[in-house]
């Protein structure tokens, strides 16, 4: 009887702080289009707090970023999720791009570091539940890597959202986006200062909630 | 297949015994080379200095994040990263992406690194 009872409560208490399978949306796209903004956003809205360092220098996020147990509430739904801020993906990293704001040492580095990023976003990559594609909407759509991501996602069948970012800016055009990846729900924003995200949200409940 | 040893820029045409023992220079790390890159890839490493090629070579261990082992070689597929010179890197991201290991499997089995695997095992551990 007391055997019984033992494994009785041991299944009970199991089950009870079983641990439930944990959704990871995944922040993915080129250096410099806002990742990491949009993350800080996101995490100042839900959680009062930032993800990570912002720079205007490209590569900032050198590596995989995870805020956990993130809700996001919308019109009665709600979801929650770990939030994944991942490096840029680039197909070239040369350190005299960064040349203008550090020494050449630290830009070896920094060119290294975001080098082995690149390779760290992908690996992720089918870790992920859901994956936000943040892209710069002032810069021409059709690029190598924003083809290669979002066609890599769909390969993989894992949901997409489009995130034209940076709509307070004169150059931003998020109809070219919307051209260039007519088949996805694409969202403009700007992750800066907050336009439209509302819309980003409602979005991202219609199609990870 | 063709490898080049990081290091020392020697090439080893046929890809033979001699690279599961490492180069005679005592490096370990080669990067594998496709017959049609041979000639463009001989006039690159000419070019760099001793001091360049060591660093490519230190800068490659910390890239693919694994650690030097005596008795390890480890070969890079060079149509998924091509490190110019130090600082300057290009990334085949359709290659990446497929997945395919930046490690290449020399012997049966024994000198095997994959990375997507130990990719996948660091994410699993961490998981729990």
């Amino acid at each position: 009887m007391i055997n019984f009872l033992s494994k009785w409560l041991n299944k009970f208490f199991n089950n009870l702080f079983k641990r439930k399978k944990k959704v990871k949306l995944g922040l993915y796209g080129p250096p410099n289009g806002g990742k990491t903004t949009l993350a800080n956003r996101i995490c100042q809205d839900w959680l009062g707090e930032d993800m990570g360092k912002v720079s205007e220098i490209a590569h900032e996020t050198r590596e995989i970023q995870i805020k956990e147990q993130i809700t996001i509430k919308s019109k009665g739904r709600e979801i929650n999720f770990n939030l994944v801020d991942t490096p840029g993906i680039a197909t070239k990293i040369d350190y005299e791009d960064f040349l203008k704001y550090m020494n050449e040492k630290d830009a070896k580095k920094r060119a290294k570091e975001a080098t082995k990023g690149v390779i760290d976003a992908i690996k992720w990559l089918d870790d992920m539940d859901t994956v936000i594609v943040v892209l710069d909407a002032t810069k021409d759509p059709y690029d190598q890597v924003n083809i290669t991501i979002i066609g890599n996602l769909q390969a993989r069948n894992i949901p997409v959202l489009l995130v034209a970012n940076k709509i307070d800016l004169k150059k931003a055009d998020t109809k070219k986006i919307k051209s260039a990846f007519p088949q996805y729900d694409i969202v403009g924003i700007s992750a800066k200062f907050g336009n439209s995200m509302d819309e980003f949200y409602e979005k991202l409940l219609n199609m990870a909630g | 297949m063709p490898h080049q040893c990081v290091r020392c820029g020697k090439f080893y045409v046929d890809g033979s015994i001699d690279i599961v023992k490492g180069c005679e220079c005592g490096a370990k790390l080669f990067f594998f080379v496709k017959q049609e890159h041979l000639d463009e890839m001989k006039n690159v490493s000419y070019k760099l200095t001793k001091k360049e090629k060591k660093q490519i070579e230190s800068d490659v261990y910390d890239i693919i994040g694994i650690e030097r082992k005596k008795d390890r070689p480890v070969v890079l597929d060079l149509e998924s990263i091509r490190v110019l010179k130090p600082g300057k890197y290009e990334l085949d991201l359709i290659n990446l992406f497929k997945d395919r290991p930046l490690i290449y499997k020399l012997d049966e089995g024994k000198y095997m690194i994959d990375l997507p695997e130990s990719f996948k095992k660091a994410l699993d551990s961490m998981d729990k």
